[in-house]
């Protein structure tokens, strides 16, 4: 089942320059693509393929110049009011710094019942539990609830962040590079946590990343940008295994991989 | 011959309100003449302290013992004007982000002429001819009419560039390059280490590349030097440390390695 379609989403920035000339943009050109049900689908570029731009329009941070997005057959794009508090309260977004996009002043169960006071949403139980239940699905400490961000690592502020994009129990869950700016050892976590949640509560994902090894091990499809276009998409596995388009063969040609031969022995001896 | 760079027993201390804190401790490592080894660790592992203990860059309030000898020449013994005169001469560092390394009201050209003739003197035509030839060896295209640029003409890559240029215009024997392709897009990450990787062997420098990626690594050291919390966790070939990691803390970062060549597991309930 389709949760959410692009139809050619394009997205324009105007400058004006010195002498009041105009001169338009096109960051997001004619992007259209599907997410179902249950499934996560990475969208992969390098800086300023337009990734980005695509990731803030679908989750309606930025309005597109043109295009239509639909979330379960409904015409969103210029959703205001009570339309866009309904799809607000489907989609949730995690970002890349934990810390920016954590008010440092409140407590963590302050972050995780905001996207509730926003929606008019009664918690589970008491503001308390329910923090305290959002905080165990993600693997931190619930008597930690009355800590301030600024108390945890990298990893646990994203942990909290993933926490507040699941408290209002949304249908797709956008992650702008979530885990971009983690330690590898963290990232790993990270990743197996966001896969163990969408298995327990079968949502989406819309995975933002530049990283293609990343991606490979927590999207079924992927839609690889290029220049604001997606020049490719297809499941992981044809993607990564038969690439068709010759900037995405670029792509996976430029990635560091360690010695095959290195990796095979460490594995044996494992 | 003897080894080019040789670091013993270093530790860098910070003295902070509740005491000190050593944020590297008895680090050992040795660089030859024309090899990479590779420095790698999370964050807070003490990898980059150890590289700007060696340029004698630490930040004040920090302090390192042991020993450092660059080609013979103590660099923990120095005094700051001896150690002015090794610093862009004999040893030279690139770091991660260009755009703050480089002065935005001068041109990138007249930058790094200012930097050789303060070493060697000479005439600013002479120096300009040189600075030239530098940027032709990294590859930026059309060098005479761009050393007139300023650095915000140039994208990310090419700033990347410009820096090594900087850092190699004086042919020093030891260049440290910290996390120099971490900020880079992935296609251009390739492009910057082969440059680096053939540099290094056209002049026969040692070098130091400080990363958190051990696939970058992988590809560019000769020797890799793991640290965690400022401690050295395995020193060994670039071979062994990846082929037979003698060290839990080492065969869990490769472990934690997103496969790029392998296809996803099932969730593990």
């Amino acid at each position: 089942m389709t949760l959410l379609r692009a139809k050619d989403l394009t997205k324009r920035f105007v400058s004006r320059g010195p002498l009041g000339a105009k001169a338009a943009f096109t960051a997001v050109d004619r992007v259209s693509f599907d997410v179902r049900l249950g499934e996560t689908l990475a969208v992969v570029g390098e800086s300023g393929s337009g990734k980005s731009t695509t990731a803030r329009m679908i989750a309606k941070l930025l309005e597109p110049s043109e295009g239509t997005l639909e979330f379960e057959g409904e015409d969103v794009t210029r959703a205001k009011g009570a339309a866009l508090a309904r799809f607000r309260g489907n989609v949730q977004v995690v970002f890349q710094d934990p810390f920016s996009s954590l008010n440092p002043r409140h407590t963590v169960e302050r972050i995780l019942m905001a996207p509730l006071v926003y929606q008019g949403i009664a918690p589970h139980g008491s503001r308390r539990a329910h923090a305290k239940e959002l905080m165990e699905r993600v693997g931190l400490d619930p008597d930690h609830s009355l800590r301030y961000p600024a108390q945890f690592s990298g990893g646990q502020a994203q942990r909290i962040g993933i926490a507040r994009a699941l408290a209002v129990n949304p249908k797709l869950v956008i992650c702008d590079e979530a885990v971009s700016a983690l330690d590898v050892s963290v990232q790993a976590q990270v990743i197996e946590l966001l896969r163990r949640l969408q298995h327990e509560s079968g949502f989406s994902y819309v995975f933002i990343a530049h990283d293609l090894a990343v991606v490979r091990q927590i999207a079924q499809r992927v839609a690889v940008m290029s220049k604001g276009r997606i020049v490719e998409l297809g499941t992981t596995a044809q993607v990564f295994g038969d690439p068709r388009d010759e900037y995405t063969r670029t792509l996976l040609a430029a990635i560091p991989r360690i010695d095959p031969e290195w990796e095979r022995r460490r594995r044996e001896r494992a | 011959m003897s080894d080019l760079l040789v670091v013993e027993d270093l530790t860098v201390t910070f003295s902070t309100a509740r005491g000190p804190v050593d944020v590297v401790k008895d680090v050992s490592f040795t660089v030859g003449r024309d090899e990479t080894v590779g420095i790698v660790g999370e964050s807070g592992s003490g990898k980059s302290m150890t590289s700007l203990a060696i340029m004698g860059l630490l930040p004040k309030g920090a302090a390192a013992r042991g020993t450092i000898r660059l080609d013979g020449t103590d660099v923990l013994g120095a005094s700051p004007r001896e150690l002015r005169q090794l610093r862009g001469d004999r040893m030279s560092m690139i770091f991660q982000d260009p755009l703050s390394s480089l002065n935005p009201y001068y041109t990138v050209g007249l930058q790094i002429e200012e930097l050789y003739r303060a070493h060697r003197g000479g005439s600013r035509a002479a120096a300009r001819e040189v600075v030239v030839g530098a940027l032709r060896q990294v590859g930026l295209p059309d060098p005479e009419r761009r050393a007139g640029h300023y650095p915000h003409q140039f994208s990310g890559g090419q700033r990347q560039r410009i820096m090594i240029a900087m850092a190699l215009v004086c042919s020093p024997s030891l260049l440290i390059a910290d996390e120099p392709t971490t900020a880079l897009d992935v296609t251009v990450q390739a492009q910057i280490l082969r440059l680096l990787a053939d540099l290094r062997e056209q002049s026969g420098m040692g070098m130091v590349f400080i990363t958190h990626d051990l696939a970058v690594i992988s590809s560019i050291a000769t020797r890799v030097l793991v640290m965690r919390r400022g401690e050295q966790v395995e020193y060994g070939t670039a071979e062994q440390v990846f082929a037979e990691p003698r060290h839990d803390y080492t065969r869990m970062l490769l472990d934690s390695i997103p496969r790029i060549d392998d296809p996803l597991d099932e969730v593990s309930a």
